[in-house]
């Protein structure tokens, strides 16, 4: 999946500890994210953010001068732009509270630096989905923008409204396996319960739609009992 | 204090059981008393049978007795004199005759010796063929009720008026009773509810007046002393959990750092095979590190029940489908494969939990089976009702109306000794004696503790895949 886009997104990193810093910039460096601004107070934070415009901020919760939940409020106020929180504090009232406050995630250190690239990336990706609509299949392209499946043989193939929501859940976790509930929820929404069979029906039509041959789905695999899994090139 | 009506029923059954007892026992006391005063016949039949006695003489003067009442009245001390019907002399007398006794009589003499007493003699006369017979009996033997006479209503209505009294008695002994063991009942009442109290640590305080002041001083000593008590216990808890949760806290920072450059160690290809393949080594260990301090926090919390629980209905299939779609999503080398056992006609099984504690529970027992086979396995996944299995080791297995939640292997597993000893070993954290062979581990002890908090637990057999097999059971909601 390409994501080239979202490598030059101005990120703004916040975090008291220098030997921290450094470390998180050289993983995000080393997979292509080359606009990162440093600070390490709620001062430093709020002046880089003003003169930056941070497109993306990673906040620690414990700042010497202040904490990151009242850094990401003041933040907010000015531009909305998705913020991770990334901290030593694991307690779920620390978590509740970040996810309360507009939290897009919450990491709790010490953290794999493969899981901080992919929580960023899913992040940006998932804000920033606009820029890229077009996401290319095996045997074809869905454009979610005009909410139609690109097909070179057959033209341009609409999709329902739950076709789309099911399709988007699976393209933000591309590659990934997604529960059967989670894609219920997704269509259905709250209390998603007794609708298997209608996923099964929907995911039928979908692979119809991106799928050489349905049967044998190439894109959209099965997983199962548990789920599905989109693989998008 | 659901036993004080049962109490109070008790007691008035005991008491009218006992005042019934009562009247009855003194009725027999009585009479027996009465038999045992007045051992020979009564003075009425005496004086008839000393008439009947009575024989003119042969020679036709005077009166002579036989030998049989003679000595019935020399045994009863008693004197006798016969009155004729006449001239109202006394023509006979027993040799004992007390000389201030008249030997002529009055009509109203004799009326009035026959209701009571004569010079204080009691007397009972008795008919006799020519004249009246008199028995007089020592001072001191009878006494003699003089005016006999009641109203013949009075009379003819005795039994219902004795009922009566009988029951207005009762009923009046109940009144008193009931009012004097209230009152007691009161005073215990508090007493009762404040022992009741002190298993809960809540803080009990009762006022000290009353009949029972001293004991409502002692138990509110007691509550005092189990207060503080408390107090101090929870004071320890919340510094030991704390401790840990500040330890965890700093450690990550420092450890974030050693995982963050041994991850990218890892993964430098400038570097040797060898090099990066120590730089993996170095990050497996530190993410072990890093499980145990999340474990280790949650354990503490777990066990001084400081940590909140958030109940919501959720599916416990969708739970466990969501941690092994985790863990097959990270399973990146494919060693240890993930396979979903549950039924697919199964998709809803309701349960009243804490998801995210529940979701921890399920990826530890994942995790276990991961460890525990390095060189790889295939971990089996399901969710289903539990029901009552006639192999079953345990008992709890029985139970009804609950899912299980289940995690097994086809790994290296155990025998049935070692899963015996892994379930009798106290855990670490549990135990307060220094037994050399502590378990160690908090995975499992902290899914028997997430369990524990939801009302289910934790079943531990040999999987019918040759691994190890856990199952948690959760009560359905």
């Amino acid at each position: 999946m390409n994501s080239n886009h979202l490598k030059n997104k101005r990120i703004l990193l916040v975090d008291d500890e220098p030997e921290l810093q450094n470390m998180v910039t050289s993983i995000l460096s080393k997979e292509g994210f080359t606009n990162i601004r440093l600070a390490a107070s709620v001062r430093n934070a709020l002046a880089a953010a003003s003169e930056f415009q941070p497109e993306f901020a990673i906040l620690d919760v414990m700042l010497p001068d202040g904490d990151g939940f009242s850094l990401m409020e003041q933040l907010k106020r000015t531009a909305d732009y998705p913020i991770l929180f990334l901290t030593a504090r694991g307690e779920d009232e620390d978590k509740f509270r970040g996810f309360g406050l507009g939290a897009d995630d919450y990491m709790v250190k010490p953290f794999l630096p493969r899981e901080l690239v992919f929580r960023v990336t899913a992040i940006l990706r998932r804000t920033y989905r606009d820029e890229n609509p077009v996401v290319t299949l095996k045997h074809c392209a869905i454009d979610f923008e005009r909410a139609e499946i690109q097909n070179t043989k057959s033209g341009p193939i609409p999709l329902t409204a739950k076709e789309y929501a099911i399709l988007h859940t699976l393209y933000r976790n591309a590659g990934r396996i997604v529960t059967i509930d989670a894609l219920c929820e997704a269509a259905w929404g709250d209390n998603p319960y007794g609708y298997e069979n209608s996923l099964m029906a929907h995911i039928r039509r979908i692979r119809e739609k991106i799928e050489a041959a349905p049967s044998k789905p190439e894109s959209l695999i099965t997983v199962k009992g548990l789920g599905y899994k989109l693989i998008v090139l | 204090m659901k036993s004080v009506p049962k109490l109070i029923r008790r007691f008035l059954a005991i008491l009218l059981l006992s005042t019934t007892l009562l009247f009855f026992l003194n009725i027999i006391v009585l009479f027996t008393l009465n038999l045992k005063q007045t051992p020979g016949a009564s003075p009425w039949t005496t004086a008839l049978e000393t008439g009947a006695a009575l024989q003119r003489s042969a020679a036709g003067e005077g009166y002579v007795i036989t030998e049989t009442a003679a000595s019935e009245l020399a045994r009863e001390n008693a004197w006798g004199i016969l009155i004729d019907n006449h001239t109202h002399q006394v023509v006979w007398h027993t040799d004992n005759l007390p000389p201030d006794i008249p030997l002529t009589y009055s009509l109203a003499d004799i009326a009035a010796l026959t209701r009571g007493y004569l010079n204080d003699y009691p007397t009972f006369p008795g008919e006799s063929a020519n004249g009246l017979v008199v028995l007089g009996y020592p001072k001191d033997r009878y006494w003699k009720h003089m005016y006999p006479n009641w109203d013949y209503h009075f009379i003819a209505n005795l039994p219902t008026y004795i009922l009566n009294t009988l029951l207005v008695n009762a009923f009046l002994i109940f009144l008193i009773y009931f009012i004097a063991n209230m009152k007691l009942l009161r005073s215990v009442r508090p007493i009762a509810e404040g022992i009741q109290k002190l298993p809960t640590k809540e803080p009990v305080y009762i006022k000290e007046k009353g009949l029972l002041s001293e004991l409502a001083a002692k138990i509110n000593r007691t509550s005092e002393i189990l207060e503080s008590q408390n107090y101090q216990l929870k004071k320890k808890e919340n510094a030991r959990a704390n401790w840990i949760a500040g330890v965890s806290h700093d450690i990550r920072t420092p450890l974030s750092m050693v995982m963050g450059y041994a991850g990218q160690l890892e993964e430098d290809c400038s570097l040797t095979e060898a090099v990066r393949q120590k730089a993996a080594v170095i990050l497996k260990q530190s993410s072990r590190i890093r499980n145990l301090i999340n474990d280790l926090n949650l354990a503490s919390k777990l066990e001084y029940n400081m940590q909140p629980i958030r109940r919501t209905h959720e599916n416990a299939v969708a739970i466990a489908r969501q941690a092994a779609v985790d863990f097959m999503n990270l399973d990146i080398d494919g060693k240890h494969p993930i396979e979903w056992k549950t039924d697919p006609e199964l998709t809803v099984c309701p349960v009243f939990v804490d998801k995210e504690l529940i979701l921890r529970a399920v990826s530890n027992l994942i995790q276990n089976c991961i460890n525990h086979n390095g060189g790889g396995c295939t971990v089996y996944v399901s969710v289903g009702l539990n029901v009552p299995s006639e192999d079953c080791q345990s008992k709890e297995q029985g139970q009804g109306g609950r899912y299980f939640l289940r995690v097994e292997d086809d790994g290296t597993g155990m025998s049935a000794d070692e899963l015996q000893k892994l379930n009798q070993t106290p855990h670490y954290m549990m135990c307060d004696s220094n037994i050399k062979d502590q378990r160690h581990g908090l995975g499992l002890l902290i899914v028997r503790q997430i369990a524990a908090v939801h009302g289910g637990n934790l079943i531990m057999r040999q999987s019918l895949y040759g691994g190890l097999s856990v199952d948690i059971l959760l009560p359905a909601s």
